[in-house]
């Protein structure tokens, strides 16, 4: 069970950022609940401020990017018909019927799970998060988010926007076809010809590679770091190739 | 600090308080919504669904303060009038989707959601609809047809009465035949069990139709009848302190800060607690040894053994409360692995000088079975007899049940001051009488509550938690309630035996067996409660399938530290069938025989004798000398020929030899294989299992029936109400059943080893024939007939033989009313001689991805042989849910510890069992036989159907790959490792 001490439903983001900056008060953005409540533990208690009512459930398609605000859930984004299939798709598979009716595109670029088909679905769609706090607005490419985790203390990610042009393929290795796949292949390319791999379980986070064989996986029990990184190069390999 | 919502419920505003922590699900079922269950706190099983705003969510993970201004609806949001019954509803009862029916609120929301949004969804739209909702006791091919049917039914499209395709028999029933290509049921619905009558089954009434679940409606109505849908006032909430360490002994524990926190009542441990030493499985009087457990010992052997356990006002202080004991542990090493077991300097887990009958505790070996047909001097000969002699090693994994409800219990002491256990279990007399000498009580003390349960397969067959609740709720005199969460269930409860077997078989040039040799060292775990009988089993069951003329068993059991395995439906047949089933399969390639045609040479067929039935058993093991191989028993009937004929026909059987089949060429990395496995299960325990019924009569004509048996979901209930309606003479609806609970009904061991409809199904015959008699009796005085054997019971009536009749409803009344008063009532109970062996044929269709091991099954086939499938529609129910369990086990399922002995996939995901949008195709067929010793035909169905499903898919891999794996699971690292290994070597 969540040890959530107070709950608060903001009723705009400058609201939320000020609940979420108090001093000495140990808040949490609060999604679809999948992850912060499912999640579960014996943690230390905080308080949950809910993004429900502040105005980011919006999806805005452009003739090459599409704007998704962070509280729009993977179930909405499975649906909407202008999306690309490739992002409808994955985002179906990412979780099951029941769990991705709540879980938020903000929520699920937080968690940033290795093994996210999802995320590495993004990644090759040139993802740029845009964040806000009481200093203003940023946006910045997904993988810096990951890698520069300050930019989210204190503030509120509001939107991402994607690219939807070209074509994209994916593969991926998992016990059975719903499975989270212990290896998951993306790749797609643009329309002005750029190719962009992106690969799921073989790092901290998913990650957009180069060359698949330089990865260097962390093992468990699906799957142990030499594996992965065979399936990094085999799967790599498959989709580069449908990509022709 | 509590928060006051307002939600609108089920169309009506709902104001309700809580606190910020807690979540939907537990606000809605205070609310007194209880068709919302828990399943797991993360949502993962979504037992919990809901519809919020009209979107399907697991409540487990929405905080309730968050659905405060939404509208949200549970199945009790559905008409509650009895004849309105929502077309969802409808089709799911139509179609016997449910089975236990634990998930069925969410499942129909499910439904609901899909439809309002897309009244015409493909199967695979479907599919994933239910993806969130998981169901461990179907295949979930029922569920979907129900969700096709109430989409026609709200379309407005006719619909046809759902019930069993009849097909014409391919076989005389005894010789096979020549393999047939054409598919014999295209395009009828999978959901349609496949019925290939015996001409020597009579026409029956009620019994063998697909009669609709006594406990249908209760079930799609969502109405509190599960263990924890009752509210009991001042009801404290208990939790369980289990131990970090794999192996540790108890040096101290300190639970003055747990006793002191406010709103705790009661703290128990082995420094508080009576140690009485007791084998928790949940077997008939006297338990098999070792006795080596106590409620609360000084020493701890798993991670997620008990230390204590606390009673408070709420789960929050209960849980609080184990955090503040302080237990001071010296840290003992451990040991995993059963091969390791008994080496010299491994740590010896049972050094208590009070276990009772462990065969070496100094070396870990909790039993050492062994049985053989011949002697040692003729084993020998019968090997030098031979012309090729086989030996190859296998090894199977640990598993769990998984059951959707997690174990459960609330106890309390009732106006006599008795206590009451309401408790998940299988075995409600066997508990009770197991809990009383815990307690310090005697069984009378006692009264077991077995509610409907959420699933079991075997891990309800223990005294598990019950003695828990009953301590806290005498220390407390106060109700007790105990519910694991889903990691207390992986860790703490029950789980499948690991084993490590040898097959040596002696085979002439012909084909004919001449030896056999089984060995195996079984895994129990810490702790022996199953771990004799289903290494029993096992032994059973790896040397009785196939005639061979001198056999040997030789099995030892071993303590280790992973957390316990007990019984799980199959019984250590699914250990020894994966090991059989290739190890016949890889001779017969060896010889370059036909696989089936090698295995048909030498399985047991009608009038064949299973010789080491007599050696192995739950009372022991029995020396060749001691035995008369005239007492043998024999196969009565078998089906098997007419199973493998339909069987080949619906995988497509001739496609193994097709070499563009098995190997695409526009899929290069793919190759396509079919795999068979022969299967021979049991039928209940002879001379062991027994079953009680009592019916009487009502004033209208009805009867109640009461019995001891324990229905999970699996359609038990149903099963013995066909079984006396069919007696006497009257529609299922006019039976009203009552079952397990041993204050109210006659005993029943409860609910496992394939016995209920075989044994309780005799007893609630014979109970209906005494009954019947009865009837007959005041009938032929009624009606003025001299000979009342004479009368026949048929459509609520009484016929003399002239055409004259008496409704049962004026017997009744006469009998209650009128004149010679008296209660017309009957009992029966049955223990039965025989075990007649259910047969089968599993087939399974795959593919390969020889890049990356991945494996993807596509089609389940099973044809069995049951006997006379009492209701077709439940029968395969279990037979689909039953390949399911056993498709987990050969492919995705396996416990995976750390290096400190901890369960490192302890949740659904990680762990991860088979979901309705990944499930094969699967296609099921009913082979009669007319078993003449169990009722109406019956023979057994729940168990055999998780034997086939890993040999098969081992041999299906190796058919299309050329590469034997001995291990299971087939996981894709596991089998790229294979393939690798092959292609190297």
């Amino acid at each position: 069970m969540a040890n959530v001490v107070a709950y608060h439903r903001p009723s705009s983001v400058d609201s939320a950022l000020q609940l979420l900056t108090r001093f000495g008060v140990s808040s949490r953005v609060l999604g679809g609940g999948t992850g912060l409540i499912g999640g579960g533990g014996h943690g230390d208690p905080f308080e949950a401020v809910d993004l429900q009512d502040t105005g980011l459930g919006g999806i805005s398609v452009g003739d090459s990017r599409a704007t998704l605000g962070a509280t729009v859930t993977l179930e909405q984004l499975s649906r909407h018909a202008d999306l690309p299939y490739a992002v409808r798709d994955a985002a179906r598979r990412e979780l099951p019927s029941t769990l991705r009716t709540l879980a938020t595109l903000g929520g699920t670029i937080c968690a940033g799970e290795s093994e996210s088909e999802f995320l590495a679905t993004l990644l090759v769609h040139d993802p740029v998060v845009e964040i806000h706090g009481v200093d203003g607005r940023r946006e910045l490419p997904m993988p810096q988010v990951w890698a520069e985790p300050h930019h989210l203390a204190g503030r509120v990610i509001t939107a991402i926007s994607i690219a939807t042009d070209g074509v994209t393929r994916s593969d991926r290795t998992a016990r059975t076809p719903a499975d989270r796949p212990i290896v998951a292949a993306v790749a797609r390319r643009a329309d002005d010809g750029r190719v962009r791999l992106a690969l799921s379980g073989v790092a901290p986070r998913p990650t957009l590679v180069g060359d698949p064989s330089g990865v260097r996986p962390v093992g468990d029990f699906r799957g142990t770091a030499a594996y992965r990184r065979d399936l990094a190069i085999t799967l790599a390999a498959r989709v580069i190739g449908a990509l022709q | 600090m509590s928060t006051s919502i307002s939600i609108i419920l089920n169309g009506a505003p709902t104001a309700a308080v809580c606190e910020p922590y807690e979540v939907l699900r537990t606000v809605l079922r205070r609310l007194g919504c209880f068709s919302v269950k828990f399943g797991s706190d993360s949502g993962e099983t979504g037992a919990g669904a809901v519809l919020l705003d009209g979107q399907l969510v697991s409540s487990d993970v929405v905080l309730a303060v968050a659905a405060d201004g939404h509208e949200v609806m549970t199945l009790e949001g559905f008409s509650q009038m009895r004849e309105d019954l929502d077309p969802i509803q409808a089709a799911f009862i139509a179609v016997g989707a449910f089975q236990s029916g634990f998930s069925a609120g969410a499942m129909i929301l499910a439904a609901k959601a899909l439809l309002d949004r897309n009244p015409s969804p493909t199967e695979m739209e479907i599919r994933d609809a239910l993806s969130g909702v998981l169901d461990r006791e179907t295949a979930y091919v029922k569920v979907v047809e129900a969700v096709q049917r109430a989409a026609a039914m709200r379309r407005g499209d006719a619909q046809e009465p759902f019930g069993p395709l009849i097909l014409p028999p391919l076989t005389d029933g005894v010789h096979a035949v020549a393999y047939d290509p054409n598919p014999t049921a295209k395009g009828v619905s999978a959901a349609v069990p496949r019925l290939i009558p015996s001409r020597d089954v009579p026409a029956m009434a009620v019994v063998g139709k697909p009669e609709i679940k006594v406990d249908a409606l209760k079930v799609a109505r969502g109405n509190p009848a599960f263990v924890d849908d009752i509210e009991l006032r001042g009801m404290l909430f208990a939790k369980v302190l289990r131990s970090p360490h794999a192996h540790a002994r108890i040096l101290d524990i300190d639970d003055s800060a747990a006793v002191n926190l406010p709103g705790v009542h009661a703290v128990k441990h082995y420094k508080n607690t009576p140690r009485v030493m007791y084998a928790s499985g949940g077997q008939s009087w006297p338990n098999p040894y070792p006795y080596d457990q106590v409620s609360f010992d000084n020493k701890v052997r798993h991670v997620g053994d008990r230390v204590a356990a606390v009673a408070a006002e709420t789960p929050e202080i209960a849980a609080a409360a184990c955090r503040l004991i302080k237990v001071t542990y010296e840290v003992l090493p451990f040991i995993l692995d059963e091969r390791l077991a008994m080496e010299p300097g491994a740590p010896v887990i049972h050094d208590e000088s009070d276990a009772v009958e462990i065969h070496d505790a100094s070396r870990n070996i909790v039993h050492h079975i062994h049985a053989q047909t011949v002697t040692d001097a003729n084993l020998a000969d019968a090997f030098a007899g031979a012309d090729h002699i086989f030996e190859q090693h296998f090894r199977v994994h640990q598993v769990q049940q998984v059951p959707i409800e997690p174990h459960i219990a609330i106890a309390w002491l009732d106006e006599d001051e008795r206590l009451t256990i309401r408790t998940s279990t299988q075995v409600p007399f066997h508990a009770r009488r197991m809990v009383a000498p815990l307690l310090g009580l005697t069984v009378k003390d006692i009264r077991v509550i077995k509610p409907r349960i959420g699933g079991g397969f075997g891990a309800k067959q223990e005294m598990l938690i019950e003695d828990i609740v009953g301590h806290l709720a005498l220390a407390t005199k106060r109700p007790v309630r105990l519910e694991l969460s889903r990691e207390e269930e992986f860790v703490s409860s029950r789980t499948r035996h690991p084993q490590t077997i040898t097959y040596r078989t002696g085979v002439k040039n012909d084909g004919t067996l001449t030896a056999q040799e089984f060995t195996i060292i079984g895994n129990t775990g810490p702790y022996g409660t199953h771990g004799f009988t289903v290494q029993n089993v096992t032994g059973l069951r790896g040397l009785s399938s196939y005639n061979c003329p001198a056999k040997k068993f030789d099995c030892k059991v071993v303590y280790t530290n992973i957390p316990v395995p007990g019984a799980y439906r199959g019984y250590g047949a699914p250990q020894a069938e994966f090991a059989l089933e290739a190890h016949m399969e890889d001779i017969a390639i060896a010889l370059g025989r036909e696989v089936i045609d090698f295995k048909r040479q030498n399985w047991v067929k009608v009038g064949d004798k299973l010789d080491i039935v007599m050696f192995l058993g739950e009372r022991g093991t029995i020396e060749p000398d001691d035995v008369d191989p005239a007492t043998f028993p024999p196969v009565m009937t078998s089906g098997i020929e007419e199973c493998v004929a339909q069987g080949q026909r619906a995988i497509g059987w001739h496609r193994r030899e097709d070499p563009t089949w098995v190997a695409p060429p526009d899929r290069p990395h793919i190759r396509r294989g079919i795999g068979f496995a022969f299967c021979m299960h049991g039928t209940a325990i002879p001379f062991l299992d027994m079953g009680g019924c009592a019916i009487k009569m009502n004033d209208d004509g009805s009867f109640n029936v009461t019995a001891g048996a324990a229905d999970l979901g699996t359609g038990a209930d149903t099963v013995l109400a066909q079984i006396a309606a069919e007696v006497l003479g009257v529609p299922i609806s006019d039976i009203i059943m009552y079952t397990g609970d041993t204050d109210m009904t006659p005993f029943d061991v409860g609910a496992y080893a394939s016995s209920t409809t075989y044994i309780s199904g005799m007893a609630t015959k014979k109970a209906a024939e005494v009954v019947r008699q009865k009837i007959k009796e005041r009938a032929a005085r009624i009606l003025g007939v001299d000979q009342p054997c004479s009368i026949e019971l048929r459509d609520r009536r009484a016929w003399a033989p002239d055409g004259t009749s008496i409704s049962l409803e004026d017997i009744g009344l006469n009998s209650l009313h009128t004149e010679d008063h008296e209660q017309i009532m009957g009992s029966g109970s049955y223990v039965s001689a025989d075990c007649p062996p259910p047969f089968a044929a599993q087939f399974v269709e795959l593919e390969v991805d020889i890049q990356t091991g991945q494996v993807t099954v596509i089609k389940l086939v099973m044809a069995v042989d049951c006997g006379v499938a009492i209701n077709p529609i439940t029968a395969s129910g279990q037979i689909e849910g039953g390949m399911f369990q056993a498709l987990g086990y050969a492919h995705t399922e396996e416990f995976a510890f750390d290096s400190n002995g901890r369960m490192i996939n302890s949740e659904i995901g990680p762990y991860w069992i088979y979901r309705s949008d990944d499930a094969p195709a699967t296609e099921v067929f009913l082979v009669q036989t007319m078993e003449d010793s169990g009722p109406f035909g019956a023979k057994a169905v729940a168990e055999i159907p998780k034997d086939g499903v890993a040999p098969a898919m081992r041999n299906a891999i190796l058919h299309c790959t050329g590469v034997a794996i001995n291990e299971l699971p087939f996981t894709p690292e596991r089998v790229y490792n294979a393939l690798r290994s092959a292609s190297i070597s």
